[in-house]
C-alpha cells in the first residue's frame, strides 16, 4: 500500500457535530488516526467496524468504542482503497451494501423502463378478450341499429333496385333460406362489384354484379347462406367492436353500446380470418341442406370466382377479395358434399335467365 | 486543479443577488439565464459544458452537456471571464424569492448534493455534475427526483433555497424528519433515506404526503422553507384563469382533491 495518509472526518464522542480534519495510516494491525487538532489514536483492528453510508452508500463510516462513547470517521469512498487492501475483511460487509444498491438501482431503472411498455403490450393484448366480452352482451336492439346503419350507408353509396325479376327472385331465395320466425330482409343494391353481405339485425344485402354473375338461383343463395353465417355466428360483431377501438370497447362494457352503432356501417369492408370463413361454410352448407337447397350451387360458384380471379382480371370479385385461399375452401367444400345430403333438393322457382336479363349492364 | 478564488457579497434580504468581484484573468460559472449585470471588462463566454478542467475532449464535453441535460438544465453554461485590468464585477440573481446560499465547497470535504434546479453560480473550475439517486425509493418519493446535481471542486458555489434557509448541522447519529420537497442540499456524508408517514389518514388529509425523507448525520445540511412547487401550486390554485381555482382558497374538505373532475363525465 502507498504511504500517503488519507484524509477523513473524525467524530469525537463529546457529540461535536462538526468534527475534525483527519489523516489516516494503517500501521501493524492497527489504525491510526491523527486529528488535526488532537494527538494520534492508535486504534486495534479488531476494534473498528465500517459500514457503506451517506448519499448512495458512497462514504464509509469506521467506528469504534472508546471513552465515553464511540468515535466515528467518514471517509470517502474514492479514498479508502489502501485501506480496504489491508484490510479486507472490515469492509466486507460494506461493499456488499454498496453492490446491492447498485443493483437495486440497475433492476429499478430496467423496471420503470418497462413497465410503460408492458402496459402498452397489456392493453393491445387486451382489446380481443375484452372485445369477445362486449359481443356475447350486445343486445338485440343495437344489433338492429347497426343493421339499419348498413342499410342506410349502403343507400347512400348505391341505388336500391325496389321492384323486378331480380327483386323477386331475391325474395324467393330469401323465403327459402329464412328459418321459421327468423326475421330476415334481403336488400338488392345496384352495384357492378361482386359482392353480398349481411348485417346483425337480418339485413342481408346483395350486389347486381354478384346476381348477373351468378349461374342460378342456387349459387346465390350458396353465397348468402355463408353471409348469413357470419351474422349467425357473431363474427360480424366481433370484428366490428375489435375495429371500434379500446374505447369504445370499453363504454360498451359499461352497457354503453351507443358508439358501436355507428362503426357497424363499416360491416362491407370487413375482414374474416380464415377460421371464421370455414366455420361460416359449413354453418352456410347446413342452412342450405334444412333449406333444401342444392348445396352444388354454392361449389359452383366459388368455381367460377376462382377461374375469373385466375384469369387475373382487373374484376377481381369483392366478395371473395377478402376471403383467404378459395382454392382450399373449394378443396374442403368439394369433400363436404361428396357425402350427399340426406333428403331431396327442390329447385329454387326462378327463371334465371329472365333475372340476369333484367339486372342492369353495369360494367365496371 | 486550482480554483479561482473569487469575492462576493450578497445584496437584498427576500429576494437577493450575489454579486461577484473577479480578479484580472478570474472567471465565474452561472446558470444560463440568472445574470443580472455585470462591469465593463468582462467578457461573456457561452460554452458547451460545464467549464471544468475535467471535461477535456469532444467525448467529454458531450457527455457533460448531456448529463446537464438529463437534470433539465440547458446545454450551455455562461462563462464571465474579467478580461479588464483591475477588479470587476458580475451579479447573478435569484429566480424566486428565498436566500443565496454561499458554500466554500473546500470546507465540505469537495462536494457537495444539490437538488437539481438550485444551482445558481460558481467559481471556474467546479464541476457541475448529475449523481443519480440509486436509492429507488428515495428517487421516487423522495420529491427530488433520481437525478441530483453534484458540485465538485475546492471553490465558492452559490445555491439557491426557496423561502427562509435552514443551515444544520447533524451530529453522528442525528436524523431530521423533512418534508420532501424541502431539502435543498447535503454534504455526502449524510444518508438520505424516506420514511412512510405512517397513516393514510395523515397522507390524505393532511396535505404532507406519503412519506417523509430522513437524514441522518454527520454532515451538513441545507433546508428550505419554500420549496417553488409549494409556492406554484397556490398560484395557480388561487388563479381565477384555471378552472376549479373559484379564485378563492377552498373550503371544502375535499376540494383540493379535484373529486369534481374524477367523478364528472367529460361530456
Amino acid at each position: 500500500m502507498s504511504d500517503a495518509p488519507i484524509s477523513a472526518r473524525y467524530y469525537p464522542p463529546s457529540g461535536d457535530a462538526h468534527g475534525h480534519p483527519a489523516l489516516l495510516r494503517w500501521e501493524g494491525g492497527h489504525l491510526l488516526v491523527a486529528p488535526e487538532d488532537s494527538e494520534v489514536l492508535r486504534i486495534r483492528a479488531a476494534a473498528l467496524r465500517a459500514e457503506a453510508r451517506g448519499f448512495n452508500h458512497s462514504q464509509w463510516a469506521i467506528a469504534w468504542p472508546g471513552e465515553g462513547g464511540e468515535h466515528l470517521l467518514i471517509v470517502a469512498d474514492a479514498a479508502i482503497a489502501p485501506l480496504r487492501a489491508v484490510a479486507p475483511t472490515l469492509f466486507a460487509a460494506g461493499a456488499h451494501t454498496q453492490r446491492r444498491t447498485k443493483r437495486h438501482f440497475g433492476l429499478g431503472v430496467t423496471l420503470l423502463i418497462l413497465l410503460p411498455l408492458l402496459l402498452i403490450a397489456g392493453i393491445f393484448l387486451a382489446v380481443e378478450p375484452l372485445a369477445d366480452r362486449v359481443v356475447e352482451h350486445i343486445p338485440p336492439s343495437i344489433e338492429n341499429q347497426i343493421g339499419e346503419a348498413v342499410l342506410a350507408r349502403t343507400r347512400l353509396d348505391s341505388k336500391l333496385i325496389e321492384q323486378g325479376p331480380a327483386v323477386d327472385a331475391l325474395q324467393l331465395i330469401g323465403k327459402r333460406l329464412a328459418r321459421p320466425g327468423e326475421n330476415l330482409r334481403f336488400y338488392l343494391a345496384e352495384r357492378s362489384d361482386i359482392n353480398a353481405f349481411a348485417a346483425p339485425g337480418g339485413v342481408v344485402v346483395v350486389y347486381s354484379g354478384l346476381m348477373k354473375q351468378a349461374g342460378s338461383a342456387e349459387e346465390v343463395a350458396g353465397v348468402l347462406a355463408h353471409e348469413i353465417a357470419h351474422v349467425e355466428l357473431r363474427h360480424s360483431l366481433r370484428q366490428i367492436v375489435r375495429s371500434a377501438g379500446l374505447r369504445v370497447i370499453v363504454s360498451a362494457l359499461f352497457g354503453d353500446y351507443g358508439a358501436l352503432g355507428g362503426w357497424g356501417a363499416r360491416l362491407g369492408e370487413l375482414k374474416f380470418s380464415r377460421d371464421a370463413e370455414r366455420e361460416a361454410d359449413a354453418r352456410g352448407l347446413q342452412r342450405l341442406a334444412e333449406a333444401r337447397i342444392d348445396p352444388q350451387g354454392m361449389l359452383r360458384f366459388f368455381e367460377t370466382l376462382a377461374r375469373s380471379e385466375n384469369k387475373a382480371t382487373s374484376a377481381v370479385p369483392t366478395v371473395f377479395s377478402t376471403h383467404p385461399a378459395t382454392a382450399e375452401r373449394i378443396d374442403s367444400l368439394r369433400k363436404a358434399l361428396a357425402t350427399p345430403v340426406p333428403g331431396t333438393v327442390e329447385r329454387i322457382a326462378a327463371n334465371w335467365d329472365a333475372v340476369r336479363q333484367a339486372l342492369p349492364d353495369t360494367k365496371p | 486543479m486550482a480554483m479561482d478564488v473569487v469575492d462576493y457579497e450578497i445584496f437584498g434580504n427576500e429576494m437577493q443577488y450575489v454579486e461577484v468581484e473577479l480578479d484580472p484573468g478570474e472567471a465565474a460559472v452561472g446558470e444560463a439565464g440568472v445574470m443580472m449585470y455585470m462591469q465593463d471588462g468582462i467578457q461573456m463566454d457561452t460554452i458547451f459544458g460545464d467549464g471544468s478542467a475535467q471535461q477535456s475532449g469532444l467525448f467529454g464535453k458531450l457527455l457533460g452537456a448531456g448529463k446537464r441535460l438529463l437534470t433539465g438544465e440547458s446545454l450551455f453554461t455562461t462563462i464571465y471571464h474579467n478580461e479588464g485590468s483591475g477588479k470587476r464585477r458580475v451579479a447573478f440573481a435569484a429566480p424566486y424569492p428565498g436566500k443565496i446560499v454561499p458554500v466554500d465547497l473546500s470546507t465540505v470535504g469537495g462536494t457537495l448534493i444539490c437538488q437539481k434546479d438550485s444551482f445558481l453560480a460558481a467559481a471556474k473550475g467546479v464541476s457541475l455534475g448529475i449523481a443519480f439517486q440509486k436509492k429507488i425509493g428515495v428517487g421516487l418519493f423522495g420529491g427530488e427526483g433520481f437525478i441530483m446535481q453534484k458540485l465538485d471542486g475546492d471553490g465558492m458555489a452559490f445555491i439557491h433555497a426557496g423561502g427562509t434557509l435552514l443551515e444544520k448541522t447533524l451530529a453522528p447519529g442525528e436524523t431530521l424528519r423533512v418534508d420532501t420537497g424541502c431539502v435543498v442540499a447535503f454534504q455526502p456524508s449524510v444518508d438520505f433515506d424516506i420514511q412512510y408517514a405512517g397513516k393514510i389518514k395523515t397522507a390524505l388529509f393532511g396535505g404532507e404526503g406519503l412519506f417523509f425523507a430522513t437524514l441522518t448525520g454527520p454532515g451538513k445540511v441545507w433546508l428550505q422553507s419554500l420549496p417553488l412547487s409549494r409556492m406554484a401550486d397556490r398560484i395557480v390554485m388561487a388563479s381565477r384563469v384555471v378552472q376549479g381555482g373559484g379564485g378563492k382558497e377552498s373550503t371544502s374538505l375535499l376540494g383540493g382533491i379535484g373529486l369534481g373532475s374524477l367523478l364528472g363525465d367529460d361530456d
